[in-house]
């Protein structure tokens, strides 16, 4: 009875594997033409389509390494079932898992690029890998049976094939991702030199201009891996300067000389919350010189060839001369703090850096500051960049005093006795650039030699005999 | 399912010192707890007094750096620290406007809201944004367009107001923040984060930090001055309490010190009759002795602060009544200024003692004005309000410029909301109100550290929501500091474990737009 049955069934079972065996062909063999019609059928035109192929397409990146997963365990599997027979049955079900997961990559996949109009070069390889290992992969499972009876080797010769098409499809799709030169960035020279890769980055020519110093490598580092050769969302490149000008589907994105119109700042400086900030997908922001740097670039007239852009903060106004740095004062601590310590004039220091000085401060006790008082501040004269002398004794001799301070720049006199007198001393004086003599005795002939001093940007005259005679503009 | 060994209901006592934290954390902590022993054991004191003059300061006080500054006097260990980098402003003033001033009524004009006039806010502009309980019961938000007309002023042909024709005269001068907003829809919150950056009472105010960091002047008075403005009874005034110029966990001597509006500046500062200027100060030089001693016994570094107000007081003596004598101030402050200037407490009188304090050494001055919380009626109380500080605004401006004073000062002006562009409760031709609202309101500065004749940010057609270059209140307050100095990420207090700043645990970030 049973060895009947046991001869029987075989029979039985492979005329009906036979017919599932063909079944199993015809599918194969028509899921791949589909595979390889899909592209004909559903053309990539490069629009964005549907907001849910978008949705359902973001999960491909997530979605494709369950296939990669399965597929690296299924030569392990294989091999070691050389030993342990259980294991090759399950890396039948592992195949067959892997076969549907790709699939289903494959899907997302393809609603990804359709929904959010990706094309390229990189993209279409990246595709074809994908059809190619899908196909590969339901062939083993069609030629696995017979190589497991142990009638053809069929399997192990696809197999490989189907992993290295893997390999280069994963490759692919890291470098739509992350950018073509994500991988060799960083390759040491020697390994560079074995793929046969330039030294430099790309070939770029560095002609020592302001865009190739300072521009391009900022596009590089932040917008290359959407806006490059691999990847060029919005049909904008941002890799050369020709491309940079040109801009993308929605116009030119630099508009020289007005930054608040050129759609590539502007995007760059939205809120950080803004859907539309560049650039996206939470990538980091620009930093805050970066921004700078190419709003004074644009402001500038967007030139390839400018060799100098100034570089500011806000190009409305220019940058104010750096303060010119004073000596150390540190010996003086001590002395300083007992200034500080007790009521009367006092040395404050400018900021935490010592080379940016100290101030004269009088305030707490302006009565009894006098000419006398103020040149006992003689010795810190190199250190001393502001003078607060408003409201005390002081008298137009203090102007000989002040003479020697070398390093001034702000002199407060309002509310004295001075006439301004003797106050061309001050001439020589090269960081002078601010004296208040509001409500003092400022005669017009003294006037006439403060407008002499020739870095004075800042002369307030307010209420003095001077300015009664003068126009009434207290300002220059 | 095991207990945390902080958790007060353990069934067994966790120790803190075997959790795994920094070893400087458990010293802290372990030098709290010396403190605390110390205090409770009164019968040692001695011993442990003296073992403290062998340590020295902060050898047994968590709170070393309180005890540092306030025992050495203001600022005098930070003072060679901070500021962080050559500043543009030495010193502030701050009108606050509280109670939130209606943005759309004076500076951000929407001329396409009369076309709107009643009919319903669009769902999509209101969004998901909380009402306060006194427009949940509304039934609709109808719009009202701004009663007043609005006119292009200066250079920059800005926009402003008829409500506001002396600001339209400064206009040129000023950095307008359209898009300034915050994260609390009632008065106190609001008002508490604005002024001290968090909305729960018990933080330093941005006049303590800089008092703290930045140190005084003149030692004569007090670094950090507010000046409240006289009520009136008109308007609907929200309380405004000292929890706003509270100096938190710093030390007490850096809370403001406020004059009055009427009567005698500051209450009790004139020696009785009888007192002499020498027995007053026998009698503080007695009292400052017996305070040491208990300083020597507790350890509180609050006892110096206490030391330090003595002295200060004292100096106040003669320093304040020479600061609110006008007698000297030529006819062109008075013809600046206005009439009301005459008269103390009136909004135009502190801007001119505003300007007095900058020219003596005050490194901050807030000035608060009441009664801009117009639930009804904005159509009669606008005129009221913008009659009280219109005219006081400019002439601070323009008096700090004409003297030259405009270059190290930093002038700010705003409140700590906006109001909505809907009205709460009924709404006619004549007349309507207006809620609290949180998402934008308009600010402005003038003078040292920022950009003038700008103005920053834009919000949609409703006034509703900015739409470019937010800002927010840390991002205000960060900004303020920027211009005296200091990075707001630098300038921290050790309290509570928590490196505490200005601007809070959030990010805040500068605003370079307005920076000059």
């Amino acid at each position: 009875m049973t060895s009947t049955k046991n001869a029987q069934k075989p029979a039985g079972r492979s005329i009906r594997s036979f017919t599932a065996r063909r079944s199993q062909w015809a599918g194969v063999l028509l899921t791949s033409a589909g595979l390889i019609a899909l592209p004909e059928i559903l053309k990539l035109d490069g629009k964005p389509h549907a907001d849910w192929q978008q949705f359902l397409g973001r999960l491909h990146p997530l979605a494709v390494h369950v296939p990669i997963g399965l597929l690296v365990l299924l030569p392990v599997l294989e091999i070691a079932g050389a030993r342990k027979p259980a294991l090759r049955e399950a890396a039948e079900l592992v195949l067959g898992l892997a076969c549907v997961a790709c699939l289903g990559s494959m899907v997302l996949g393809y609603l990804l690029a359709f929904g959010s109009g990706e094309t390229g070069p990189i993209l279409s390889r990246h595709l074809w890998g994908g059809i190619a290992l899908s196909i590969g992969l339901m062939v083993c499972f069609l030629v696995r049976p017979a190589w497991s009876k142990g009638a053809s080797t069929l399997y192990p010769a696809i197999l490989c094939g189907a992993l290295f098409a893997l390999i280069w499809t994963a490759h692919q799709g890291g470098s739509i991702t992350h950018g073509e030169s994500y991988l060799t960035a960083y390759m040491p020279p020697r390994m560079r030199a074995f793929f046969g890769l330039s030294p430099a980055n790309t070939g770029r020519t560095n002609t020592g201009s302001f865009y190739a110093k300072r521009i391009q490598p900022i596009l590089d580092a932040n917008c290359l891996a959407c806006h490059g050769p691999s990847k060029s969302q919005g049909g904008l490149r941002l890799d050369s300067y020709e491309e940079l000008i040109q801009g993308g589907k929605d116009g030119p994105v630099i508009v020289s000389r007005d930054f608040t119109h050129s759609l590539l700042l502007q995007r760059i400086t939205l809120p950080v919350d803004n859907a539309r900030v560049m650039p996206a997908e939470g990538r980091p922001l620009l930093k805050a010189e970066e921004i700078a740097a190419l709003r004074a670039w644009v402001e500038a007239g967007a030139s390839p060839q400018a060799e100098t852009v100034a570089v500011v903060a806000d190009s409305k106004q220019p940058e104010e001369a750096p303060l010119q740095p004073v000596g150390d004062y540190s010996a003086f601590t001590s002395e300083l703090a007992v200034m500080r310590a007790s009521q009367g004039p006092k040395l404050l220091a400018v900021s935490g850096k010592p080379s940016d000085g100290l101030i004269l401060n009088t305030a707490d006790a302006p009565d009894g500051f006098d000419d006398a008082a103020l040149a006992r501040f003689g010795k810190f004269a190199p250190y001393i960049v502001e003078v607060d002398l408003a409201r005390t004794a002081v008298t137009d001799k203090s102007f000989e005093t002040l003479s020697a301070f070398p390093n001034l720049r702000v002199v407060h006199l309002e509310g004295t006795q001075v006439s301004g007198t003797g106050v061309e001393k001050l001439g020589h004086l090269s960081q002078l650039s601010y004296i208040n003599l509001s409500e003092t005795k400022l005669s017009p002939a003294a006037l006439a030699s403060l407008r002499s001093l020739k870095t004075l940007k800042h002369l307030y005259i307010f209420d003095t005999p001077a300015e009664r005679v003068s126009n009434p503009a207290s300002s220059r | 399912m095991k207990q945390h060994p902080l958790c007060t209901d353990c069934e067994h006592d966790g120790n803190v010192m075997d959790l795994p934290i920094p070893a400087k954390l458990k010293q802290e902590w372990a030098a709290i707890e010396t403190r605390r022993n110390f205090l409770g054991r009164t019968g040692k004191v001695m011993g442990w007094a003296a073992l403290a003059s062998l340590l020295g300061e902060g050898g047994l006080s968590g709170n070393a750096n309180a005890a540092d500054s306030s025992a050495r006097g203001p600022a005098a260990k930070q003072d060679l620290v901070l500021p962080h980098f050559a500043p543009k402003a030495r010193r502030a003033i701050y009108l606050f406007m509280s109670g939130g001033p209606a943005q759309m009524d004076l500076l951000d004009y929407k001329p396409n809201l009369a076309a709107l006039y009643d009919k319903d806010i669009p769902d999509f502009v209101r969004g998901n944004q909380q009402l306060t309980g006194m427009t949940t019961g509304q039934a609709r938000f109808p719009i009202a367009p701004s009663h007043w007309e609005f006119k292009r002023y200066g250079q920059t042909g800005t926009w402003v107001s008829d409500l506001l024709p002396y600001t339209g005269k400064m206009v040129d001068d000023l950095t307008i923040i359209k898009s300034t907003n915050t994260d609390a829809i009632n008065h106190e919150p609001a008002i508490m984060l604005m002024n001290t950056g968090n909305m729960n009472a018990g933080k330093p105010c941005l006049g303590a930090w800089l008092s703290y960091g930045l140190g005084s002047m003149n030692d004569n008075l007090p670094t950090f001055m507010v000046l409240q403005t006289k009520l009136n009874w008109k308007e609907n005034n929200q309380p405004v309490s000292s929890r706003l110029w509270s100096s938190g966990f710093l030390s007490s001597q850096y809370a403001g010190v406020g004059l009055r509006s009427g009567g005698d500046p500051v209450l009790y500062l004139s020696d009785p009759g009888g007192v002499s200027r020498e027995v007053r100060r026998k009698m503080l030089d007695a009292v400052e002795e017996i305070n040491r001693q208990t300083m020597a016994e507790v350890g509180d570094p609050e006892t110096n602060a206490r030391i330090a107000q003595y002295e200060m007081a004292y100096r106040m003596q003669s320093s304040v009544p020479e600061l609110v004598d006008l007698s000297k101030e030529p006819q062109s402050t008075w013809d600046l200024y206005g009439p009301d200037a005459k008269e103390p407490g009136t909004f135009a009188y502190n801007c001119l003692l505003a300007r007095r304090m900058a020219e003596r050494g005050v490194r901050f001055t807030q000035i608060y004005k009441r009664g801009w919380d117009m639930h009804d009626n904005v159509a009669g109380m606008m005129p009221m309000l913008c009659g009280e500080t219109d005219r006081g605004c400019y002439a601070l401006v323009t008096d700090l410029k004409r003297r030259g004073m405009l270059e190290d000062t930093l002038v700010i002006w705003g409140g700590e909301f906006g109001r909505t562009v809907y009205s709460q409760g009924g709404l006619t031709k004549e007349n309507y109100g207006r809620d609290h609202h949180p998402r934008c309101f308009t600010t402005w500065m003038a003078g040292a550290g920022v950009r003038p004749g700008i103005t920053y940010g834009e919000t949609d057609d409703y006034s509703y929501n900015v739409v470019k270059d937010p800002v927010h209140v840390r991002d205000f307050n960060a900004s303020i500091l920027h211009c005296l100095g200091i990075d707001h990420n630098k300038f921290t207090f050790k309290s509570q474990g928590l490196d505490q700043k200005l601007t809070g645990p959030v990010p805040a970030n500068i605003v370079p737009g307005i920076l000059a």
